[in-house]
């Protein structure tokens, strides 16, 4: 009895952290297309997600301050990685213009922080990484279902995927961050 | 070294991935709808021709009404005031909207999108809206370009500048043929150029991978390494959790 008690709160936790980001993400998406909605879905979508990491310690989030020169040098390598395909393909990317990068930012770090961050730990407490990483992956890629053509969500995933065994095997949400905001800025 | 390999299992699973898909799929940013090309360049995928549209704009009173005429896909709509047309001796004017089965590309003039032709039955005496949506497989464009030919001249007819996501707009004095592009003379505003194309591809992907491997293996050997000693949270974060 006592281990099911244990156990129980931190599942009521994941499923309302997993329902909460979905719903969110998937208002924000339904919001966005309304006319003149795109920015204003984007900021306040972005500060909504970012509401389900307050109450996590920062390492728990793995929001560390230690090696940040190599959490910076990740960051900018996954980046890079989420560009290539566009930028290799296309020849020219298309930055965003100046009213989008803001909330470009402000959803990449919300994202990231809902994800990655609180998602991440709450599911890791349930289950350990493996289902912190393919569960993160998975609402993730749900999360994009309303806001995405069908035929991305395998790339949305595979982004997912890579963002989050990032975050297991260095413990850390720094890079992410970083590589998130330079792709949204980028595209 | 089961982290490391993981990682660049996933980098190379995701550059695979999104290979197979348009470009753009970064939180919505990219247009809802794959875009309709007369001309598909080479990355794009499977392909729809465009479509066109019509509309017929009622004359009450002698005095056209407001309305748009539009693609059936979306992909262009002209937008009209009240009394947009001289409509002297019209019940209703009807205003075609399609798109050119040709891509015309101007001497110093790089188009982006499809060309459109918008025909009224009915002079334009009031400025028109033009709305075009763009692709984000081409540079955007900084500019939308009218003509009476298609064979030109083209003259731009400016942008504004709060246009949605993936959609240029400006109005324009007169009907005829609309495109959106870039002056070709310089590099294509808000454009970054990553050049070399896909020959270089294979080098940068493994020069990608080394780098995240290079960047994720310290912290990954050093989380490893305090695993072992029992330690789960470096000193910093661990300092971070009690001032939380």
């Amino acid at each position: 009895m006592i281990s099911v008690r244990n156990r129980a709160h931190p599942a009521v936790r994941a499923v309302l952290v997993g329902a909460y980001i979905l719903c969110v993400e998937w208002a924000r998406a339904l919001i966005a297309t309304q006319p003149r909605m795109a920015i204003a879905s984007l900021v306040l979508g972005g500060a909504a997600l970012g509401l389900v990491a307050v109450g996590w310690p920062a390492d728990r989030l793995g929001l560390g301050t230690s090696r940040i020169g190599l959490r910076i040098i990740g960051g900018l390598a996954l980046g890079a990685v989420l560009l290539l395909p566009a930028a290799a393909r296309s020849g020219a990317v298309p930055i965003l213009p100046a009213g989008l990068a803001a909330a470009a930012v402000a959803i990449s770090v919300g994202e990231e922080l809902a994800f990655r961050g609180a998602l991440y730990a709450a599911l890791d407490e349930l289950g350990g990484a493996p289902l912190a990483i393919v569960g993160s992956t998975v609402l993730w890629t749900a999360a994009h279902s309303l806001s995405h053509p069908p035929e991305f969500l395998g790339a949305v995933a595979a982004a997912g995927l890579l963002l989050a065994l990032w975050r297991w095997a260095c413990r850390d949400l720094v890079a992410p961050v970083i590589g998130h905001v330079i792709a949204d800025l980028a595209l | 070294m089961r982290g490391p390999a993981l990682l660049a299992a996933a980098v190379v699973t995701y550059v695979v991935a999104a290979w197979m898909v348009a470009p753009g799929f970064y939180d919505g940013f990219g247009p809802q709808q794959p875009y309709n090309w007369t001309c598909p360049p080479p990355q794009a995928g499977a392909n729809l021709k465009p479509l066109s549209g019509h509309a017929d704009i009622k004359v009450p009173g002698g005095v056209s009404d407001a309305g748009s005429a539009f693609a059936n896909d979306g992909q262009i709509v002209v937008g009209f005031l009240p009394g947009a047309f001289d409509a002297t001796g019209k019940a209703t004017i009807a205003v075609d909207v399609t798109p050119l089965p040709t891509c015309p590309q101007p001497p110093g003039i790089r188009f982006v999108t499809n060309v459109y032709h918008v025909v009224a039955s009915a002079p334009l005496v009031k400025r028109a809206s033009v709305v075009l949506v763009y692709s984000n497989l081409e540079a955007a464009p900084t500019a939308i370009y009218q003509a009476d030919d298609p064979a030109g001249p083209w003259k731009s007819i400016g942008a504004a500048r709060d246009a949605m996501p993936f959609t240029i707009t400006t109005t324009s004095a007169s009907l005829g043929y609309f495109a959106g592009g870039y002056p070709q003379t310089t590099a294509a505003s808000g454009a970054l150029r990553i050049g070399g194309g896909s020959q270089v591809l294979p080098i940068v992907v493994a020069i990608l991978i080394a780098i995240v491997l290079l960047a994720g293996l310290p912290l990954a050997m050093l989380r490893r390494r305090r695993g072992r000693a029992g330690v789960e949270a470096d000193e910093d974060e661990a300092k971070a959790t009690s001032k939380s």
